[in-house]
């Protein structure tokens, strides 16, 4: 009987109203809501985290404006000396290349006894040569005369009609047919035949010389080796076979332009 | 934030050496070869007629035609064709829209445009030569020219304006659009001397002497023309002087026996040719007013056709038969320092290139009988001795000379017994075909 009694009460107290059902909900909701507002904040947040970078109005970045018909650029042209903006560092990274010569000579001197190791170490030179111009870290500036902005909207603002002067240091953005026309004299005067088959691709020698008002070249000299004694001697011949550039644009008043080649074979 | 404090220290030491070396640099550009190396691309606008005068319009038409194609003729620069230009006809850098021509499809690099009226028997023509991708600062030149109103000095004009371009896009090399073109013709019954300009146009004789007259050289300064003539004392080379109209003396080239095939030195202080005098063919050089005769070469064997190294003015190529058949060998001046340059076949009329790098001659490598092969133009590396076959398969050629600018030759070629003057680039491209009526032998390129 008295588990009849037990039975007919656990059946009622399971037909009967749930009473946690409500707080359930309730718990449900106010998680919900937490969770909501967490991930609003989050996002949020981090909307207005990212907008304090380069936010023109907000935030403590730097607010960077071209150019400015008031203020001239002085101190950028030293920097790039051809005056092409570009985001790739200038010619300085040449420093690697004496870097790694001092790594050979200091693992060079502890070595007491043979003479057998340069030899060997040779090698891993042109490899380390290898990659260097593959590295995209080559000063841009003066090499595409299109995609140049132009500087000397400073000097078209300021002066009246006539011709232009402007400081020195922009001829590439200037005279982008004359770098042209440097380009492809010393290019046509390349004899490829001439370089060691053995030498990588992309390999780069640099030829540095001087082009004086009537256009003639001279002071050449090695600047960088590309590793390549061959792809080395050929630019420098190119470059030397060059009688004249034709005389320097009449708007420049420069007296020489400095010039360095790339030979990349 | 620190990544930037540390590297400020290195940017600034970077600024200071690179200031400092900009105080002892000019101006200083970077370029190389990987970058592309095709032609320029320029666009010739039509030039825009300003004033009423009823004889501009033939003269722009004849301009616009002649800047065209010297510009075509460069053999340096890539043309738009009018069908791919804009209609635009700027008179004035205030009139150009730059970014019409540097846009499809005419995708100049440069634009060439300008104005051109005729007033009171006055030719005005202001011409300008722009980059169109620099907007900023676009003008690569700007020329005003003013002579006598007709269309002979228009087409002159529009071959200094070209000429203007070409020097400044072709890297100090001068344009070739007033240069002349010496030849023999026997249009008129006799080969006689004639001359045209380098595209063909205003073929005129020079020479009235009723005999046969080949081989004329102009001189360096354009003021004289040495070539052999038959006369009473057969062969001998005559001097006929442009500046004078008439003939002038020149004792060194009347001696006995034949003289043939001229050549001056390059300062046009000395000439060389050839002479029988001695027996045999040999050169000889004489000063230009025809003294201080001397003999070079002494070989059994023909010596024929000399031709100076305009670069050095010390050394001679020319033909020998010292061995058979004609070759090519280089000399010093002074007849030292011999060196072969051909090894076989038939080869003749060298001409040696502007450069002093290159030499052209007509080569038939395959010579003999069963062996047939075509008379055809070669170009020759000196230095290497490595040659280039230019012209394939099109009659016989010969008689090759080159351009001032170094890259055009003009040259012989015969078929079906009729020879005729043609040009070309110096690897055999744009083959042109300049004369048409008689035969047109034996072209002279002038030296600028």
């Amino acid at each position: 009987m008295s588990s009849l009694i037990e039975g007919s009460e656990q059946l009622e107290r399971e037909l009967s109203p749930d009473r946690m059902t409500a707080p359930a909900a309730g718990s449900l909701i106010l998680h919900g809501v937490l969770f909501g507002s967490l991930l609003l904040y989050g996002v949020i947040a981090g909307f207005l985290h990212h907008n304090i970078w380069g936010n023109p109005g907000e935030g403590g970045a730097i607010q960077v404006s071209l150019v400015s018909n008031a203020i001239p650029l002085p101190n950028d042209q030293p920097v790039n000396k051809n005056v092409l903006t570009t985001e790739n560092p200038s010619k300085a990274p040449a420093e690697p290349t004496p870097k790694a010569k001092q790594a050979v000579d200091e693992t060079a001197i502890p070595l007491s006894g043979k003479q057998v190791k340069p030899q060997e170490k040779t090698q891993p030179k042109v490899q380390q040569h290898q990659p260097q111009p593959i590295q995209d870290n080559r000063a841009h500036f003066g090499e595409q005369s299109g995609s140049v902005i132009p500087r000397s909207t400073l000097s078209q603002s300021t002066s009246a009609p006539g011709p232009v002067s402007i400081s020195n240091g922009d001829f590439g953005s200037r005279f982008g047919w004359y770098v042209e026309v440097i380009k492809r004299k010393v290019d046509q005067n390349w004899l490829r035949p001439q370089v060691d088959s053995r030498t990588p691709k992309g390999a780069t020698a640099q030829i540095y010389f001087r082009v004086n008002r009537q256009g003639v070249p001279a002071n050449f000299k090695i600047n960088s080796s590309s590793g390549s004694p061959t792809l080395d001697r050929s630019c420098l011949i190119a470059t030397q076979r060059v009688d004249t550039f034709g005389p320097l644009p009449a708007g420049s008043n420069d007296q020489w332009l400095d010039v360095t080649y790339d030979c990349t074979y | 934030m620190k990544a930037y404090s540390r590297h400020l220290p290195v940017s600034l030491l970077a600024t200071i050496l690179f200031a400092a070396a900009q105080l002892q640099a000019q101006d200083w550009v970077h370029t190389g070869t990987n970058l592309g190396n095709d032609r320029i691309r320029i666009a010739a606008a039509d030039f825009k007629p300003a004033g009423g005068d009823p004889q501009t319009p033939t003269l722009k038409t004849v301009f616009d035609s002649t800047l065209y194609t010297d510009l075509g003729n460069s053999g340096i620069l890539d043309v738009v064709s009018k069908s791919m230009s804009p209609q635009a006809t700027p008179g004035s850098p205030q009139e150009i829209n730059l970014s019409q021509w540097s846009a499809a499809p005419a995708n100049a690099s440069m634009v060439a445009f300008g104005a051109l009226s005729s007033a009171n028997g006055r030719l005005t023509v202001s011409g300008w030569l722009f980059d169109t991708r620099n907007t900023s600062n676009p003008q690569v030149l700007g020329k005003q020219y003013n002579e006598v109103s007709d269309q002979e000095m228009a087409r002159t004009i529009a071959h200094r304006f070209a000429d203007e371009i070409i020097l400044r896009l072709g890297g100090g090399i001068n344009g070739i659009a007033e240069t002349k073109i010496y030849f023999v013709s026997s249009r008129s019954g006799s080969k006689e001397i004639w001359a045209m300009d380098y595209d063909g146009q205003n073929q005129h004789p020079i020479t009235h002497l009723g005999t046969v007259s080949l081989s004329p050289r102009i001189s360096p300064d354009n003021s004289r023309l040495a070539f052999s003539s038959l006369g009473r004392e057969g062969w001998s080379i005559r001097m006929y002087s442009l500046d004078l109209n008439r003939m002038v003396a020149f004792p060194a080239g009347t001696a006995g026996g034949s003289n043939f095939s001229p050549a001056w030195s390059a300062d046009g202080a000395k000439l060389a040719f050839s002479s029988a005098r001695s027996g045999d063919p040999e050169i000889w050089v004489a000063d230009a007013n025809g003294g201080n005769l001397r003999r070079v070469t002494s070989f059994r064997g023909p010596d024929l056709a000399p031709t100076w190294n305009p670069k050095t003015n010390a050394q001679i190529a020319w033909v020998s038969g010292r061995t058979g058949l004609p070759q090519i060998y280089t000399m010093d001046q002074d007849g030292g320092n011999i060196q072969r340059m051909t090894d076989g076949g038939y080869a003749i009329s060298p001409s040696w290139a502007p450069n002093g790098q290159l030499i052209t001659f007509s080569w038939n490598r395959k010579y003999g009988p069963g062996d047939p092969g075509g008379q055809d133009i070669y170009v020759m590396d000196i230095a290497s001795l490595r040659w280039l076959q230019i012209t394939h398969e099109s009659g016989s050629n010969d008689y090759p000379s080159w351009a001032p600018d170094g890259r055009h030759i003009v040259f012989e070629r015969t078929i079906g017994g009729h020879a005729q003057i043609w040009t070309m680039l110096a690897d055999g491209t744009q083959q042109h075909q300049l004369t048409q009526s008689g035969n047109n032998l034996m072209p002279n390129w002038s030296w600028k």
